[in-house]
């Protein structure tokens, strides 16, 4: 039982400033939500509501169906891991889990046994007497989430708590954690930038743009239908490919017009999208849905190659197109020259279309 | 090699034109007086005059009170700053207001508050008095203090107090486990400050005392009788009241320099 629930939360800076507006987010007992967006967008705000460590202007927080939104940090029982890991200086690693503990006043045999299998869990058993000045940067990080274990809290919040390491620190760390959280099984709200931690960690994901939601989701089907351009282009890199498009129908016949790629759609995006025929469109398509061979469905075009980066296992290739600059994710073999003209297939079959005044996504229900 | 044994000559001139007035001093104090102004460098050497300054001037008594007044007023303001200081690093109280004021106390002419102080104590009876110079001295350091220490805490990641405060600690516990520790060598070279500060006052300490209660630089300065200076007694006089100098800037050098750096502890 201890699920969180967000009711038209929001924090008023005052003078129109709004951190968070408006925001309602249930979050299941057990669950790994990441909340993630760019920098300002209110997710970090959002969580610090949720742990108490911001004031909730209006709205309700609800944790365990407790109302806990004019409620003390220490009465939440929730725990946090911040970005800058915020240990204790002057306190040794044992100290550091200790505190919560000692702050509880749970019982010091139970504090050994946890801050024990704290330890073993995260490999700390040879650190517990340093200070964290001693320690490195992925030290400290499993410091900091042994600190949050052993308290057993009803929540875990962390903020960014990988931004700080490096590159193969995180992607391991990103690993553990999931490993963690299946293991400790407790609901856990888990801030990011990093389109990659949201995908490969959530449950589900909760998108914010300027203080307010965008979408909320399972990873993948979050990506498979974007319900706006916004989130169409944060959850992927490269972004995903928008041109500006209009449909004209012929009979049964639809057809696209989006610059380069012209051509009639499948019989299925035909019915689908007939009612937008007319219209100010987007057209869009991620960069892995652009082939670089022929697939019946999908429309030839051609562009000149202005960027290639070998990344190993993959190739990511920009090619200018008419006006548009189009990112593609090709395999490692294929390998154009700089200024080469290529043919590339869009495969209209997994194509996204926006209105292009709003940005909302057309409805498709696949 | 031949460079460094310039650089070393060029150290050693640099280091004896400074220390050169401070050991004449202590030179002037150990000799006999009638060789104060000799050029001899240690002709013969003698405690007299440190005698003659306890036992006919009542140098002792006057080293007790800078003592007292020093380490009391000490006392009774690093709590308060500690806590003002928090309060502008944290919540911003009183604004930009607030902070300006603190500064603005310090750039008032000491000599501008001294009469009125003088007139305003000596209706309650506070001149003459340890307890009366130990307020001044309180206030005095007060608003200096407290921007030192807005400043340290200020370098504190907030994130600290929210650890504390989500791991069960209330506002209070948090600065006071975590925050206070935290900034404990801040609050040492504060410390410190502010017993320098006292110790060397000398203008409210002459207005406000009395025979009974001057203190040193008081005592110092009344060496210049009208018979002269008694120089070898003022030497003898300086020497002791730098002593506690010389304690407190071992103890500044060693926390100032962690203070300034502990705020790169995350």
């Amino acid at each position: 039982m201890s699920e969180i629930k967000l009711n038209k939360v929001s924090r008023d800076y005052g003078l129109g400033n709004f951190g968070v507006r408006d925001v309602s987010l249930e979050i299941e007992e057990g669950e790994f939500m990441v909340l993630l967006g760019p920098s300002g967008c209110g997710k970090s705000t959002t969580l610090r509501m949720i742990a108490g460590l911001e004031e909730t202007t209006d709205g309700q927080i609800s944790i365990s169906g407790r109302d806990v939104t004019r409620l003390a940090p220490r009465h939440r029982n929730v725990a946090v891991v911040f970005q800058s890991y915020a240990l204790y200086p002057h306190m040794s690693v044992r100290e550091n889990m200790r505190f919560g503990m000692k702050m509880r006043k749970t019982p010091a045999d139970e504090q050994k046994r946890r801050i024990a299998q704290a330890a073993s869990v995260l490999g700390l058993e040879p650190y517990l007497d340093r200070k964290p000045s001693a320690l490195s940067g992925g030290q400290r990080q499993r410091v900091a989430l042994g600190r949050a274990i052993v308290r057993e809290p009803d929540v875990f919040l962390m903020d960014e708590p990988l931004s700080n390491l490096d590159a193969k620190l995180r992607g391991e760390m990103r690993q553990e954690l999931v490993k963690l959280h299946r293991r400790v099984g407790k609901t856990t709200v888990f801030v990011t930038h990093d389109h990659v931690e949201a995908m490969t960690m959530g449950d589900r994901i909760c998108i914010m743009r300027n203080g307010s939601i965008e979408q909320v989701g399972a990873p993948l089907e979050v990506y498979a239908k974007p319900r706006n351009t916004f989130v169409a282009q944060f959850l992927a890199a490269p972004a995903m490919n928008l041109i500006e498009a209009r449909l004209s129908a012929e009979g049964e016949v639809v057809t696209l017009d989006a610059g380069p790629v012209a051509g009639p759609l499948p019989e299925r995006e035909a019915a689908l999208y007939r009612a937008s025929v007319g219209q100010g469109l987007l057209f869009g398509l991620r960069a892995e849905d652009i082939l670089t061979r022929p697939k019946p469905g999908a429309q030839a075009f051609e562009g000149i190659v202005t960027v290639l980066e070998a990344l190993g296992p993959e190739n990511l290739i920009v090619v200018e197109a008419g006006e548009q600059s189009v990112s593609v994710r090709a395999d490692r073999h294929f390998l154009p020259r700089i200024g080469e003209k290529i043919t590339l297939y869009a495969d209209l079959a997994h194509m996204h279309l926006f209105d292009a005044s709003s940005g909302d996504a057309i409805a498709r229900e696949t | 090699m031949g460079r460094r044994i310039l650089s070393h000559i060029g150290l050693i001139l640099a280091v004896t034109i400074v220390l050169f007035p401070i050991l004449w001093v202590l030179r002037t104090s150990l000799v006999p007086a009638q060789d104060s102004y000799s050029s001899a460098i240690l002709p013969s050497v003698t405690l007299d005059n440190y005698r003659a300054l306890f036992a006919e001037k009542n140098f002792g008594r006057n080293y007790m009170n800078s003592l007292i007044v020093a380490s009391l007023s000490v006392i009774v303001t690093m709590p308060l700053a500690a806590m003002t200081g928090y309060a502008f690093a944290r919540f911003r109280t009183g604004g930009r207001f607030a902070r300006f004021a603190t500064l603005a106390s310090q750039m008032l002419p000491p000599v501008a508050l001294a009469l009125p102080t003088f007139m305003l104590f000596r209706n309650v009876g506070l001149t003459n008095s340890l307890t009366g110079l130990t307020i001044v001295y309180a206030a005095i350091n007060l608003p200096f203090l407290t921007w030192i220490l807005m400043g340290f805490f200020e370098a504190i990641p907030e994130d600290l107090e929210g650890a504390a405060m989500t791991d069960g600690a209330t506002r209070w516990g948090a600065f006071w486990r975590v925050v206070l520790p935290v900034a404990a060598p801040g609050i040492m070279a504060a410390a410190v400050l502010g017993f320098i500060l006292s110790w060397n006052e000398f203008l409210f300490a002459l207005i406000l005392g009395g025979s009974n209660t001057a203190t040193v630089p008081v005592a110092l300065a009344s060496l210049q009788t009208s018979n002269g200076v008694q120089i070898s007694n003022v030497a003898a006089g300086v020497s002791l009241a730098i002593l506690p100098l010389m304690v407190a800037a071992k103890f500044i050098q060693k926390y100032l320099v962690e203070g300034l750096s502990f705020g790169s502890v995350k």
